[in-house]
């Protein structure tokens, strides 16, 4: 049997870290051997609840013999420490957007291609078992021709180095259309985005600068197009923290996934407001057990840098829409 | 009042049914250019029918016309219902056009007849719940809304003739434009994306209002389930939203005629069939959310409480041609790939 793939994590600033942390735990085919955080006092409680050798600077835990890392820093530090393990030699699970700018997310994928090491972009509604369904369902050609679409992938609003764009590369309108853009693109194999218009505006954190409504319209080469809502919209009484939504017209049917339909709704008095809890399929386990494996066996990973490339950059180009107040062609 | 309906179609029968309902109101006559259709409303209300507008106008003299016809025959039928010196109910679209919908309006004023039209989303308690909702702060300062219309493929042929029916964008769609409008104020910009197939028209227009705020629509015929409408609109302070198939109250679920093979008793998974046995019948579903008073007849009502009263109506004919330059602009989006910013007129009202 192949030992543990051995894996280090860098960063846990966005809160993914934590939900990527426990399905590696759980998991005997990995090991965590470190984790590279600029704040002890941040990582604390993790680190005395794991025993999880900690490092101070990201670089020394590259020196150490991981196969892996498990980058979730702030988004504009992706390129960063994407490059240093790729020139160290590990292998790359790189938390969304892949970067927030799209020269250095080529130099990314350029430099893992030198280092010989795989570029994995963190998409984990891909491993949603309802949004595998209906990509199923869309490759039989159930639904004919995809015609046009309407998502929504909603959120509570992040706060901390979210609202810093400096650090985050945007708001809403990064953080969340990327996923729906990656599902859209995933089911539509060898299609990709044309043009974008966008509209994003500060409309529910005015303490804040950033971007936290956002409307983002897509045309895909394949003619496919459509809208996705990407706001940080819901309310502190909202009964959950969000959604994803997508349905999808084809010329015979339509589709519609709510990939957290599955859940049951709780009222309860102490929580002072309804609640609904989630009981569907845990995508980031399958997301992160899908990384694991490909290192393990050296398949390539499911979910490539370029992948995370394409959605990031018709959301960037969103940015140049909001601009222009016209819809932008990619190049 | 004495009252007259042209048009004998399904929104004839609809106005029809909420004026005989209503006190102060007669119906004096009916007029479809199918004389079948004008007898059979006719008969059913107890009011003659005609075939030729002209002589219904001159016969009946009626105070009050509903125009239920085919859009594209709205204007003509306005102008001659004003030069006779009645008003008029027109069904949504006014016209299928800002240069008609301007004419209508211009007819009524020389004639010095009032216009109301038909947006009767403002008057469907579920809407008007929500805007209530809205500017009552519930959910603090509008941010982004979305707004869902979808259904079948209109039956009728005239629908699916752009010339006659303005398509799902003119036809379906301007009802979310008008209530968008009404909750969230003039719009600044459209920016709208059209798909179009035999039998699918299906619309996303994204509308952003002079305050900030941004919506988007989506309208759909050839919609494979049910008529089914939706709305929500986020807020610094919350959310609001409704749900047609959310909210219906009764729902008939009939059971299918009973098939005489014992197989088909349990309900477990599909019955051991036997060769020849026919296929079961699908079980018919009927949602409905009934209300002792249509919005429909809620609307009428409230129009004739304004003529009879005197009244300002909940929704106005220059309420209805500015939904018509966001129904245009988005047709202009549609067309040529771009936002369409519209001109002062709208941007005025601010
Ligand atoms: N408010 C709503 O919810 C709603 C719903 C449906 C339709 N509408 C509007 O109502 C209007 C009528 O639509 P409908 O669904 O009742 O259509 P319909 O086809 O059912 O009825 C139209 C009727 O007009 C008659 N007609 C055609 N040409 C005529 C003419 N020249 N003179 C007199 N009669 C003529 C037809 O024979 C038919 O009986 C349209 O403007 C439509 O957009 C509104």
């Amino acid at each position: 049997m192949t030992p543990p793939v051995k894996i280090g994590m860098i960063s846990m600033a966005h809160g993914h870290a934590h939900a990527y942390m426990e399905a590696l735990l759980a998991m005997p085919q990995a090991d965590i051997a470190g984790i590279a955080h600029p704040s002890r006092d941040e990582v604390a409680d993790v680190l005395a609840r794991t025993g999880i050798p900690y490092y101070a600077d990201y670089r020394e835990l590259l020196q150490t013999d991981i196969d892996a890392v498990v980058i979730c820093s702030e988004n504009a530090l992706h390129a960063r420490h994407t490059i240093d393990a790729a020139m160290a030699g590990k292998h790359i699970l790189c938390e969304k957007p892949l970067g927030i700018e799209v020269g250095e997310m080529t130099r990314m994928i350029d430099a893992c291609r030198e280092g010989g090491v795989q570029l994995m972009t963190a998409f984990p509604c891909r491993y949603l078992t309802a949004a595998e369904e209906a990509r199923q369902a869309i490759l039989r050609g159930e639904i004919g021709e995809i015609l046009a679409f309407k998502g929504t992938n909603r959120g509570t609003f992040p706060g901390s180095w979210f609202a810093d764009s400096a650090r985050s590369g945007g708001g809403a309108l990064l953080d969340h259309s990327v996923h729906v853009l990656d599902l859209l693109h995933w089911m539509m194999p060898g299609a990709a985005v044309r043009e974008v218009y966008a509209y994003a505006a500060n409309r529910f954190q005015p303490e804040h600068e950033i971007d936290d409504a956002g409307m983002l319209h897509v045309t895909f080469d394949n003619g496919a197009c459509g809208v996705i809502d990407t706001s940080w919209s819901r309310p502190r009484t909202f009964p959950t923290w969000g959604d994803v939504t997508l349905e999808i017209v084809g010329s015979a049917g339509v589709l519609s996934l709510d990939a957290f339909a599955q859940h049951n709704e709780v009222y309860s008095d102490a929580a002072g407001k309804g609640a609904y809890a989630y009981w569907g399929d845990g995508m980031d386990e399958l997301m992160v057990r899908a990384f694991v494996d490909a290192v393990r066996s050296g398949r390539p990973v499911p979910i490539t840098g370029a992948d995370g490339l394409h959605a990031a950059r018709a959301a960037l180009a969103g940015y140049d829409s909001v601009r222009s107040g016209q819809p932008v062609r990619l190049a | 009042m004495k009252i007259a309906i042209v048009g004998c179609g399904g929104m004839g029968h609809i106005h029809a049914a909420a004026y005989a309902r209503m006190t102060h109101v007669r119906i004096v006559g009916v007029c479809d250019v199918d004389p079948i259709r004008a007898a059979e409303l006719g008969e059913r209300i107890g009011a003659p029918s005609y075939t030729d507008y002209g002589q219904l106008l001159a016969a009946e003299a009626p105070e009050l016309v509903s125009l239920t016809v085919p859009s594209h025959l709205h204007l003509a039928y306005i102008e001659q219902t004003a030069a006779h010196g009645a008003h008029i109910v027109c069904e949504k679209p006014l016209a299928l056009t800002v240069a008609d919908a301007e004419a209508a309006l211009a007819v009524c004023a020389k004639h010095g007849v009032r216009l109301f039209v038909g947006h009767v989303v403002r008057f469907f308690p579920d809407y008007a719940g929500l805007k209530h909702a809205v500017d009552g702060g519930r959910i603090g300062t509008p941010g982004v809304a979305h707004l869902r219309r979808v259904g079948g493929y209109p039956e009728r042929q005239w629908f699916a003739e752009e010339a006659k029916s303005g398509g799902v964008i003119t036809d379906l769609m301007i009802h979310d434009i008008d209530y968008a409008r009404w909750t969230l104020g003039p719009v600044r910009s459209v920016y709208c994306l059209r798909r179009t197939a035999a039998g699918l028209d299906y619309a996303l227009a994204t509308l952003v209002f002079a305050s900030g705020a941004v919506a988007n629509l989506e309208s759909h015929w050839g919609y494979p389930g049910s008529f089914r409408t939706a709305a929500e609109f986020a807020g610094d302070g919350g959310v609001v939203r409704l749900d047609s198939a959310a909210s219906a109250a009764l729902h008939m679920r009939k059971t299918p005629p009973k098939r005489t093979d014992a197989c088909a008793r349990t309900g477990e998974g599909p019955a051991p069939a036997a060769a020849d046995a026919a296929p079961a019948p699908a079980a018919a579903e009927i949602p409905r959310s009934p209300l002792r008073k249509s919005p429909y007849a809620r609307e009428l009502e409230h129009f004739v409480d304004c003529l009879r009263l005197g009244g300002a109506p909940l929704v106005t004919a220059t309420d209805a041609l500015q939904a018509l330059r966001v129904a245009e602009a988005a047709h202009q989006s549609a067309r040529t790939g771009r936002a369409v910013y519209l001109s002062s007129e709208e941007g005025e009202r601010l």
